[in-house]
């Protein structure tokens, strides 16, 4: 998929794919029959970029057909680069820009806090969207509010664009930030099925999920490597590729 | 303005749970009564523009209409792109309140002068951009912002606007408001400024030479019927509290080139020659070229008298 359309951040995609499989395979309360139903869990995927991530597990719970994905970044097809709500059944919000999935999500738990309306909100960052002011403007706004139908699952691969996220911003100690924004921070092995599904249980807080991840999972030549935060995989990576996963899982 | 805005939103909120009214911190004295009568529909989310607008586009997704109240140019510049994603590209029902047009905070220093907000909102897709001339229009204009469901900039002055409507208008979505007719030709304004329109307009009927007079408060939608009839009959002049690059005067000038209809126009807006000049109002507007005079020296070399 990433490779036909000559797309970036297949790493990324590597890195997240687990959570979203857990939070769409039951974890969240969200299907194809119920996505416009008032309280049906949110998820919102903030990290943009891991799109084909997304649409692909989004595909697999039959939210819309498979052959989809083959027009991935192809003209005029629904499935752009970058998160795309317009269209797509099961995506909440358009995402791209780093930062934005956060306040958006607050403001759905606040609106059912408002109105006693049941249903959860999850929103799934990248480590290095920690740099965005929105972030811990959020993360402040959320514990004031007592926002205890909110979870945010970083993923946390240590990566951004143009390198560690220790060399270009330090986020640790990372779980300490958020606990001291009034968050429960939970720390997990963000590719355990298990772990994940229990780091999402209900608290009287909102709860930051740590999640730790490798950038490029499962992928030999792409794991912890910077790299393929950009590169587009070619035919014969993509051989190597798919054979490492097969292998793997 | 501001009161009249923030009383008609607590009538109407009154009526409709469904409205809200979130500010980033502003609003001290003027969303008092909104907070204390109706604490279930309010939230003051803190001083970050950004995150409030993100949550104020969330909020809005869940079936609200949701109005984001702050002054000058911190609820449109300092969100922009919160407002392109989340509020329009999403099409959430928001509307963007902003308190301070033009140079109503003038002597607070240029980051309170609002002189480029109807410039980035228009360009914005999906966005009405709507701005009254005096409390009566405000109050007509919140009405219809709460029945319409899209997302909306209103632009509003301060406080102590004189009424420039004597009576009671109506007003229909995408129409001027015409005060009085004049066969010379057409002035336009948009916002407070309407008072120095008034009052040029008086003095060219004195001399011989009235003018139609009309408010513009829909400047994402003009009055094409209007203006194609204004420009056969004479000269058009244009007055706005605001830079004349994206403005009232500049969408006007790209629907008649668009439509290829020869007229006559010129644009009055704020200079800008000294963007860090402090000042009253009336001085700043003064020393932009914001003037009945000018208006009459428009009018003057057009119509050549």
């Amino acid at each position: 998929m990433t490779s036909a359309a000559n797309a970036s951040h297949v790493a990324s995609a590597l890195s997240v794919i687990d959570i979203l499989s857990v939070l769409y395979t039951g974890t969240a309360v969200i299907t194809p029959e119920n996505t416009e139903a008032a309280d049906r869990d949110i998820v919102i995927l903030s990290k943009g970029h891991a799109a084909s991530a997304l649409y692909t597990v989004l595909a697999l719970q039959e939210f819309f057909p498979m052959d989809w994905l083959q027009n991935y970044c192809q003209d005029d097809a629904s499935l752009g680069g970058h998160v795309t709500s317009k269209g797509v059944p099961g995506v909440e919000l358009s995402t791209g820009s780093l930062g934005h999935g956060l306040p958006y999500g607050v403001g759905i738990a606040m609106a059912r806090k408002m109105t006693g309306t049941a249903g959860r909100v999850f929103v799934v960052m990248s480590d290095g969207e920690c740099d965005e002011g929105t972030t811990w403007e959020s993360a402040m706004i959320a514990n004031h509010h007592n926002l205890d139908n909110l979870v945010v699952i970083v993923d946390r691969n240590r990566i951004q664009s143009l390198t560690f996220t220790e060399d270009t911003l330090k986020l640790e100690p990372f779980a300490n930030k958020w606990e001291a924004f009034g968050w429960e921070a939970r720390v997990v092995n963000g590719h355990d099925y298990n772990e994940l599904t229990l780091a999402v249980t209900k608290s009287n807080s909102p709860v930051c999920v740590i999640a730790e991840t490798t950038k490029g999972k499962g992928v030999g030549f792409m794991e912890n490597s910077i790299l393929w935060h950009y590169k587009s995989p070619s035919g014969s990576d993509v051989e190597k590729a798919f054979f490492q996963l097969s292998e793997n899982y | 303005m501001r009161d009249t805005f923030a009383q008609t939103l607590f009538e109407e909120a009154k009526k409709d749970k469904n409205i809200i009214l979130m500010t980033g911190d502003l609003g001290f004295g003027v969303l008092d009564r909104f907070q204390q009568e109706l604490p279930n529909q309010f939230i003051n989310s803190g001083v970050n523009e950004q995150s409030l607008m993100g949550m104020a586009a969330g909020i809005a997704s869940t079936g609200k209409r949701v109005f984001v109240y702050s002054i000058g140019n911190f609820p449109t510049l300092r969100c922009l792109e919160q407002i392109r994603n989340d509020v329009c590209l999403m099409n959430n029902s928001v509307v963007v309140v902003s308190v301070g047009a033009g140079y109503a905070y003038g002597p607070q220093g240029y980051t309170h002068h609002a002189l480029e907000d109807i410039a980035v909102m228009r360009a914005l897709p999906n966005m009405q951009v709507i701005v009254p001339a005096d409390p009566i229009e405000t109050r007509i204009l919140t009405q219809l912002l709460v029945k319409s469901k899209l997302p909306s900039y209103l632009r509003l002055g301060r406080s102590n606007e004189k009424n420039i409507h004597l009576k009671d208008i109506n007003i229909k979505q995408g129409k001027f408001i015409e005060i009085e007719k004049g066969k010379f030709g057409t002035l336009i304004f948009s916002g407070s400024i309407g008072d120095i329109a008034l009052e040029a307009a008086a003095n060219l009927k004195l001399i011989g030479y009235p003018v139609s007079i009309v408010s513009c408060p829909f400047i994402s939608n003009l009055d094409h019927e209007y203006l194609v009839v204004a420009a056969a009959k004479g000269p058009i002049v244009t007055i706005e509290e605001h830079s004349s690059r994206g403005g009232l005067g500049s969408s006007i000038l790209e629907f008649l080139s668009f439509a290829k209809i020869t007229s006559s126009l010129a644009i009055i807006a704020a200079e800008q020659k000294n963007p860090s000049q402090v000042g009253s109002q009336e001085f700043l507007r003064k020393s932009n070229g914001l003037s009945s005079e000018r208006i009459i020296e428009k009018f003057r070399a057009l119509l050549e008298f």
